[in-house]
């Protein structure tokens, strides 16, 4: 399945770079993340979960970045499983500045899809990837112009109590809870209505370790 | 092999959109349903409470099969959404036969006056018939054809459907006088 | 015992039904997803996208398939089931449309969701841009052709097909008299209360499928789908659930959603389910009955024909999946009980973007019927002789049986009457209906200021078209007879008839006998229901099948009994010496006793076992060419059809101002040889009736010149109910066994329809002097022929 589209953010081509190698705005922005862990250089464990329409699941995925030009184009390689199946992606990301401190980002993304969601019709998944990827770069813009927060770090305690870990880095990242005004989950916020799709393309551009975006920076 | 789709239930399907509690007296038995508003009756009495005996050959009121009788009046169940049936009883043609099996006189009679081919209209004639004759006990053939004039069959000509209304008549006049 | 062939014995099925326990196709698969399709709005069109993401949000939505998901076979059209050589622009649909859509109504975008209601959420929210194309309806478009359904079809010709005996255009040039008439008859359909539908059920650790579907042939659907799916015939059963009325459009397979359910079902692990809405039976099944004729007959001052051709134009509609069946019976079938000294017959099967046209109770017979009767009253009117005298001057006697028409028949065999006696038929419908006193009645009605007419309508019906139908037949140790036969039912007690058969075959109680239709995994080799076979198919083979099983229980019991075969009988299930009842062991001991066991598993079978002392030490305990138990199976396979006949007459009132038609009386004679259960026949011939009457006066199939089906629902389709149709249907039989076949019986399914349309055509243009050469007649279709005619001749 190849899809592809381009998506306007409202940050210079470096401040947008920076946003997508940070996991703390990854795992508040890929659509149905819950958690974000590091296991490399330019290597993420992440888990989502997601639907392809009521098809609902949650999946495991290996991420990892290569390719990288910074700030206009790094290749994004994501695999992921659960139970209703499984996805294997390519993706191209290229940033071009487009002017009054905005960036033209383009993708080009060739996934594999297996197991029973495969079985869903093309144009569905397709049409959910599309989508998913179109909430993940709204989100992403979101972020940088300060209209919603990052992720939080998850620190995890090391041996030898007392001693404050040196420029410890974060296990792993968790996504933000929302609001909970209509008392739902983040996840549950997503998935009723039921239109979030299997983390193909959006398994994003996790680069390299950052510390979190201060939502006040821009 | 495992059921690898998760799908939500009816019930949280449903927490998606809006469900209404429909208490329903169906065929004597006290029956509810959780249902969407725009759930039809005939819909609600086949799948929700498994009652398919009512068929649905139209869904838009003109060919008779869904008829159920309301509060004793026969209704086509596809012109009704199962909410405006709450607190009401039904009687379907699961319910016209007795309690011990006995056919009712107009079950009774198709079978003898061979009133019915494939069967699908034959619930809807049933029911319609069954009021009629609460109205009409004595028809004539004018009277007859009248009662079963809203119902269509596709299979019988109505002939044989005519002459079971005039022999359901005999039958339920004969129990009455303790005959039959 | 008294016989069971003949007895008007009541159904079996009924009670069952008559509670509400049936199981339709609907019925079923409470738990199964359920499947909605996208159907194009357009008669025609090029599909330029499909976007489906305003569907995702709909809760419960599962997948949504489009013809770039179909693999391998199921990318192809689906299969032309009868080709014929002159068939040579045969186009079927895909199962989802590719890039074209040709008729209102044609799928193109399958949807699977948690129920029904959510599928069409889902559907609706799908958005098909279209770039329309010029649409082709009706036959003059057709022909014209100044546009095309199919690009690669030139003319929207689908076949042209000529057959010919003698030289008619000779015949016609030499012939004392010569009469041309243009005869057009209307489109209508099946419309069974009950719509299609499709169950599938995957079992994937066997990797087998299980379907269920409203059909009329379970072994079609089978074939069909196993081929579709690349699964081997013996991993797919279907079975024949229920079926509220097939009436020839169950036929027809596979159905796109046929194919497309199963596959979706295997695709997604779970069961899936589909179930038309009237609208979709509407512009989504198939219609039948659109013709238009063109006749040239010569004759002598006897009124016999001496030459006939008969040129005719078909519309088919979008697609041929069913070949040129209609349209070959037609021009067989045309001839009924006459013999034109010479006859050509010559057809245009035509494209248009319409709903597919494919067979409808008559399959091209009442076309056929219409178009000869129409012609043989034209020439008593011109020569001014009787309707009834003409006719019995063409007709084949029954001293020139079996008669060669020199046709060949939609069996692909020689059209051969075998029998028939259509002198007998007249002179029983003439006496029935008081044909010589209705001069006398008209007069006085026309005193009166009625305007009434008689018509009289005749056809001969080629019956149990092969190849063959089996049967199966077992007689278990409890006594109980199971019998199976492979093609299927929808209303017609075939679940009686063919018991009554079978008790008479064994000598068993009829309420012994239970029997199974439709269903591959109890009998897997059979055609079909249609065409009126019924009866004479699977009659003939249940009851050959049961005489086997007949003839295994004497050999078992004359050893048990110690008497010759010869001398034993089976009576209401006991096997007994001729004339010495105290002599009897019931049938189910004769079965347990037919199966040598080394386990008793219960009482009865102990009698069987090794020490029982039951059998012969010097020989096998099963002999070299036989086998355990009393069953049978045969095959019935005729060498043709069996032609069975009959004749109506009716008599009409019309209102001088209003112009509706009432009929005062309907009469029906018959002729499918002996009856097996005279009230089943009987009901068939009042539901063909009731079709006739309908699609004489009330059914239309209302396309408009864009191709939209203006009628698509019972609102505006105007089926029949008990006030249109005649408050009595008066009926006699007549019975010329059939040579053919083992019982010596006809079919007679369809016969109460097909002369329907030329009865009612030939009562009302006696009542009004007006010729009437165009059917349906409503009323504004006689006033408007009224005021043609006034004009025409004022």
């Amino acid at each position: 399945m190849k899809i592809s589209g381009v998506a306007t953010l409202n940050a210079p081509p470096a401040k947008v770079w920076a946003a997508l190698n940070d996991p703390a705005v990854l795992v508040a922005t890929i659509p149905g993340s819950e958690r974000l862990e590091p296991t490399g250089p330019d290597s993420y464990r992440i888990t989502v979960t997601a639907g392809v329409a009521s098809i609902q699941g949650t999946y495991t995925g290996e991420v990892s970045l290569s390719d990288k030009h910074e700030p206009s184009s790094f290749v994004l390689t994501a695999r992921g499983a659960g139970s209703p199946g499984t996805v294997s992606t390519t993706v191209q990301v290229t940033l071009v500045d487009a002017a009054d401190g905005r960036t033209e980002l383009s993708y080009d993304a060739d996934a594999v899809i297996g197991g029973m969601i495969a079985g869903v019709g093309q144009r569905m998944l397709s049409s959910v990837a599309k989508k998913m990827a179109g909430q993940f770069f709204a989100a992403v813009d979101d972020v940088l112009t300060g209209a919603a927060i990052a992720g939080q770090p998850q620190e995890v305690a090391l041996p030898g109590a007392g001693q404050p870990a040196a420029a410890a880095q974060p296990a792993s990242y968790i996504a933000p809870r929302p609001a909970a005004a209509d008392g739902q989950t983040f996840t549950r916020g997503v998935l009723v209505g039921a239109g979030v799709a299997l983390a193909g393309v959006a398994v994003g551009a996790l680069i390299g370790r950052r510390s979190r975006l201060c939502p006040n920076q821009s | 092999m495992t059921d690898a789709t998760e799908l939500h239930d009816a019930t949280e399907l449903h927490g998606a959109t809006e469900v209404h509690d429909v208490r329903l007296t169906v065929n004597g038995a006290a029956r509810t349903a959780a249902v969407p508003a725009r759930r039809l009756l005939s819909d609600c009495i086949r799948h929700d409470l498994g009652l398919t005996g009512t068929h649905v050959g139209c869904e838009h009121g003109v060919c008779g099969a869904c008829t159920i009788l309301l509060d004793g009046v026969p209704v086509r169940s596809c012109l009704m959404l199962a909410v405006s049936a709450d607190g009401q009883q039904i009687t379907t043609v699961e319910g016209l036969a007795d309690p011990d099996g006995t056919l009712s006189p107009v079950q009774q009679a198709f079978t003898e006056c061979h009133g019915l081919q494939c069967g699908f209209c034959t619930p809807g004639f049933l029911t319609t018939i069954t009021a009629g004759l609460r109205t009409t006990p004595d028809p004539d053939e004018a009277q007859a054809r009248e009662i079963v004039g809203g119902n269509l069959c596709r299979c019988t000509g109505y002939q044989n459907i005519v002459a079971s209304v005039l022999r359901a008549a005999e039958i339920l006049n004969d129990r009455k006088a303790g005959r039959a | 015992m008294s016989s069971m062939f003949g007895a008007r014995v009541q159904r079996v099925e009924d009670d069952r039904l008559i509670r509400g326990h049936g199981a339709y196709l609907d019925d079923l698969g409470e738990d199964a997803l359920v499947a909605a399709f996208v159907r194009s709005p357009h008669a025609h069109a090029r599909i330029l996208d499909i976007d489906v993401s305003g569907a995702l949000d709909v809760p419960g939505l599962v997948a949504i398939y489009t013809y770039d998901d179909l693999p391998d076979k199921l990318a192809e059209p689906l299969p032309l089931l009868i080709p014929h050589p002159t068939l040579t622009h045969g186009r079927t649909p895909f199962p989802l449309a590719r890039d074209e859509v040709n008729h209102v109504g044609e799928a193109i975008v399958m949807v699977v969701a948690a129920d029904r209601y959510l599928a069409e959420d889902a559907a609706d929210r799908i958005v098909v841009s279209y770039e329309p194309l010029p649409a082709v309806v009706g036959l003059d478009a057709a022909r014209a052709a100044d546009h095309l359904v199919h690009a690669d079809v030139p003319g929207n010709l689908a076949a042209r097909s000529t057959q010919e005996r003698g030289d008619a255009a000779a015949a016609i040039a030499s012939a004392p008299h010569v009469l041309e008439l243009d005869l057009e008859i209307e489109r209508s359909a099946s419309t069974p209360l009950e719509g299609r539908g499709v169950l599938a059920r995957w079992d994937d650790q066997a990797q087998r499928l299980r379907m269920w579907t409203s059909t009329q042939t379970s072994t079609g659907v089978r074939a069909a789908v196993a081929a579709k799916l690349d699964l081997a015939l013996t991993d797919v059963d279907v079975i024949t659930p229920d079926v509220g009325g097939g009436f020839g459009v169950k036929i027809v397979h596979p159905w796109p959603e046929e194919v497309l359910v199963p596959w979706a079902a295997r695709l997604l692990q779970r069961p899936v389910k589909f179930t038309e809405d009237r609208r979709e039976h509407f512009v989504a099944s198939a219609h039948e009955r659109a013709q238009l004729h063109h006749v040239t007959v010569g004759y002598d001052d006897d009124g016999r024909m001496v030459g006939l051709d008969v040129r005719f134009w078909h519309d088919n509609g979008a697609y041929v999946p069913y070949g040129l069946i209609v349209p070959i019976v037609t021009s067989t079938q045309l001839l009924g009980p006459y013999k034109p000294d010479a006859y050509r017959v010559e057809f245009d099967s035509l494209y248009t973007n319409t709903v597919l046209v494919t067979p409808y109770r008559g399959a091209g017979r009442p076309h056929g019927c219409f178009v000869m009767e129409r012609t043989i009253d034209a020439i008593a009117t011109a020569l001014g002789l009787s309707r009834t005298v003409v006719r019995e001057r063409n007709f084949i006697q029954p001293d020139e049986m079996p008669y060669d028409q020199g046709l060949i028949f939609q069996d692909g065999r020689p059209l051969i009457y075998d029998s028939g006696d259509y002198p007998a038929l007249l002179a029983k419908l003439k006496d029935l209906v008081g044909w010589d006193d209705f001069a006398a009645f008209q007069e006085n009605a026309r005193q009166e200021g009625r305007t009434v007419g008689i018509g009289l309508a005749c056809y001969v019906e080629g019956t149990g078209v092969g190849p063959y139908e089996g049967g199966h037949v077992i007689v278990e140790t409890s006594g109980k007879v199971k019998v199976a036969t492979g093609l299927t039912t929808q209303g017609q007690g075939h679940q009686t008839m063919l018991a009554q058969v079978v008790a008479d075959e064994l000598g068993v109680p009829f309420e012994d006998v239970e029997v199974v239709t439709g269903d591959t995994r109890r009998f897997g080799y059979a055609v079909g229901t249609f065409a009126s076979r019924t009866a004479v198919m699977s009659g003939s083979a249940v009851a050959l099948a049961a005489r086997k099983a007949r003839a295994k229980a004497l050999r078992v019991a004359a050893d048990a009994l110690e008497a010759s075969a010869d001398d034993l009988e089976i009576t209401n299930g006991i096997v007994q010496v001729k004339g010495d009842p105290d002599s009897g062991i019931g049938l189910g001991t004769v079965a347990v006793l037919s199966n040598p066991l080394r386990y008793a598993f219960d009482d009865a079978a102990k009698a069987a076992t090794q020490f029982a002392g039951s059998s012969d030490d010097s020989k096998p305990p099963v002999a070299e060419d036989d086998e355990p138990g009393i069953e049978g199976r045969a095959y019935f396979s005729p060498v043709r059809s069996t032609f069975a006949s009959g004749m109506h007459a009716a008599i009409v009132e019309t209102d001088p101002e209003t112009a509706e038609v009432t009929i005062l009386r309907y009469c029906v004679v018959h002729d499918c040889g002996p009856l097996i259960n005279p009230r089943i026949v009987e009901g068939q011939i009042h539901g063909g009736v009731a079709q006739g009457v309908g699609g004489a006066l009330y059914e239309r199939m209302a396309y408009d010149d864009s191709g939209q089906l203006a009628n698509a629902s019972f609102m505006d389709f105007l089926m029949p109910y008990v006030s249109e149709v005649p408050a009595r249907i008066e009926i006699d039989h007549l019975e010329t066994p059939s040579p053919l076949n083992p019982l010596g019986i006809k079919g007679a399914g369809e016969a109460g329809v097909i002369p329907g349309a030329a009865v009612l055509a030939a009562a009302i243009e006696d009542a009004e002097g007006i010729p009437v050469r165009s059917m349906p007649m409503s009323p504004s279709d006689l006033f408007e022929l009224r005021r043609a005619y006034s004009q025409e001749n004022s």
